[in-house]
């Protein structure tokens, strides 16, 4: 197997990128640009971290691999029980367990949902781990020791802090700034040691590391990092902001050089993210505006949120924001910008009569879409999407009913308020289809741009490195256009069987898989004696 | 499976899962002790605890809600003889 790296980059988007190469900042970036070739990444139609990713792993939508939020809803006789998404409920083969059966080894540093890890061969540091359970999680099993040994690691910073995590997106005190993006400088560096250590020690064949401090500073920081919305005179403070998020890009850059350097030249290097980002400038809080269409009863806890607020910091206050005997209509999360649709089963259970469906969703989206600003009059809600448009697949039933895109692109918010619509007082960073694709390495082209691949095109263009076959159930396209022509030549991609169906979420025993029949094998050493590369 | 046997095994999931945790919890966990009040479980950690039962007693998809949500309500706390008795009852293979 060809070594292959992966670099995920949680949030990057060229719109701060390539200002911050043009400072000087990123000086790597610059070279790896001109010595590669790049490209738009589009996400998936919801651009959010926890499908994203999994399709970028899979190569699948996420109504076939069945990911579409971090929490997913679950009608009960008992009421709605929410259910927070892990590794099992990850619905197709990822490309960790692929290439563990091909016989490869992976290192999967920080990436969401690998935990509870299933049929990997090699190393497995599962990402949004909380400290009390990181131990239990990593693989190979008792790792851990080794790994809150390395120099510089801080398992209690590596680890996710859920509550640390919702205060970056919602919004902290100003005197908390700095830290907040300090500790991504450290934990930065903390995962850069961990990913060092497996490549100093056991390299794998596929290496792959989530640097994921983009999209906390950037949800928080964005006046900072944007210069469109850094202001002519700044305080002292918003120059040190400033300074210190240019810091974090200068590290991130030199911990990305190393990694590079150590993989050797030989190494073909893909650097992506899972979306883009943006600025959000208003809060919808579309919970308000569907109990104002009568759809939706608050609960008791519902008081009116005073903050620019999106979600509630616990889980069960969440829950407790609705009556849910009284709604047919809500949204569980802003991160989903869905609408789910109560359907009730029997006479006398929430929810409105399966037969009345089509005729209530329809209804649903034209009132969205009608709805204005009142100071501008202009739509509020740029689009919306039905399931079966945004996520056809096996697994399209767990899904929104309706997945709205908002004019600025913002998440909506889940909490009571007086109105529907607030602008906030500082813009936010939200999150953009629009993330980035770059590559470089062998017989990849040089300081070269190509039009918008999709995030599901990335999976096959990996396995091409591998010098593996592209399963035929995968739903991106081989990104040929990345590779020199000769090199396709050399090394043409194949195509084999679908990905293996997911039984069952534990551990079955590791099946082996040979990488290519002996007739092509046979074909790719005749053309690779014809260019001189083997004897 | 007894449901003796039931309660041993929720116990050393609960002592390996808590064992490196910071907590002053210093009593022995039994059929009495609960999550949250006794072991400073949060809600993530009761998803975590789901996961480890669902893989100790091979049983996938286990209907937790029918533990956690009471009338329409998630549950204050859980005891320990709580989660003994709903695996008596649904974990049975």
């Amino acid at each position: 197997m060809n070594r292959t790296l992966l670099i995920g980059i949680d949030g990057a988007t060229f719109s701060i990128l390539d200002p911050l190469v043009q400072r000087g900042i990123m000086p790597f970036f610059a070279e790896f640009m001109a010595k590669g070739m790049r490209a738009e990444l589009l996400s998936t139609p919801n651009p959010l971290t926890p499908p994203a990713w999994t399709s970028l792993v899979t190569g699948r939508t996420p109504g076939n691999h069945g990911i579409f939020d971090f929490l997913s809803p679950k009608e009960t006789d008992n009421g709605i029980y929410m259910q927070l998404m892990s590794a099992r409920d990850v619905q197709c083969e990822t490309i960790w367990a692929l290439v563990s059966r091909f016989g490869g080894r992976v290192a999967a540093l920080n990436f969401p949902l690998t935990y509870p890890i299933q049929s990997v061969s090699g190393y497995v540091v599962p990402g949004l781990i909380p400290l009390r359970h990181l131990r239990r999680a990593i693989r190979p099993a008792g790792w851990y020791e080794r790994l809150a040994s390395l120099p510089g690691v801080d398992v209690r910073e590596l680890a996710m802090d859920l509550d640390r995590e919702k205060g970056g997106i919602q919004g902290l005190p100003s005197e908390e700034y700095g830290d907040w993006i300090r500790l991504h400088i450290r934990r930065e560096r903390q995962w850069f040691e961990v990913l060092r250590s497996i490549m100093r020690t056991d390299p794998c064949d596929l290496t792959a590391v989530l640097f994921d401090g983009p999209d906390k500073i950037q949800h928080l920081a964005w006046r900072f990092v944007d210069p469109a919305y850094f202001p002519q005179s700044p305080t002292a403070w918003e120059c040190e902001i400033r300074g210190l998020c240019f810091d974090y890009f200068r590290a991130l850059d030199g911990y990305i050089e190393e990694t590079v350097a150590m993989a050797g030249p030989d190494c073909h290097v893909f650097i992506t993210s899972d979306h883009g980002f943006g600025a959000s400038v208003e809060v919808f809080y579309l919970n308000v505006w569907l109990q104002q269409h009568g759809y939706l009863q608050w609960g008791d806890s519902a008081r009116p949120d005073t903050e620019e607020g999106i979600f509630a910091r616990r889980m069960k206050t969440q829950y407790g924001l609705l009556d849910w005997t009284r709604t047919v209509a809500y949204a569980l999360t802003p991160s989903s910008n869905g609408i789910y649709i109560r359907v009730a089963q029997r006479p006398g259970q929430p929810g409105i009569p399966p037969e009345a469906y089509e005729s209530f969703r329809t209804e649903l989206v034209n009132k969205l879409l009608a709805f204005t600003d009142p100071e501008s009059g202009e739509p509020v809600v740029k689009r919306v999407m039905t399931r079966e448009k945004a996520f056809p697949g096996n697994h399209m039933h767990k899904a929104p009913d309706l997945t709205l895109v908002l004019r600025d692109h913002g998440f909506v918010s889940v909490l009571n308020a007086e109105a529907p619509l607030k602008r906030r007082s500082e813009p936010k960073g939200m999150h953009r289809p629009e993330g980035i694709f770059l590559a470089a390495g062998p017989g990849i082209k040089q300081n070269m741009s190509i039009p918008a691949l999709s995030i599901i095109d990335v999976t096959p263009a990996l396995l091409y490195s591998l010098g593996l076959p592209i399963p035929s159930d995968f739903e991106g396209r081989f990104p040929a256009e990345t590779f020199a022509d000769s090199f396709l030549w050399a090394f043409p991609p194949f195509y084999g069987e679908a990905t293996k169906p997911i039984r069952s979420g534990f551990a079955p025993e590791l099946s082996r898989t040979p990488v290519m029949e002996p007739e092509q094998e046979e074909a790719v050493l005749s053309r690779l004696r014809a260019l001189g590369y083997v004897e | 499976m007894e449901r003796d046997a039931i309660l041993r095994d929720v116990v050393n999931i609960l002592y390996d899962m808590i064992g490196d945790w910071e907590t002053d919890y210093q009593g022995q966990i039994g059929p009495e002790t609960t999550l949250i009040g006794d072991l400073t479980f949060e809600s993530i950690d009761i998803v975590q605890l789901g996961a480890s039962l669902e893989e100790h007693f091979r049983q996938e998809g286990l209907p937790f809600e029918k533990l956690l949500l009471v009338d329409g309500r998630y549950v204050d706390d859980l005891r320990v003889d709580q989660i003994v008795a709903f695996l008596d009852e649904y974990a049975r293979p």
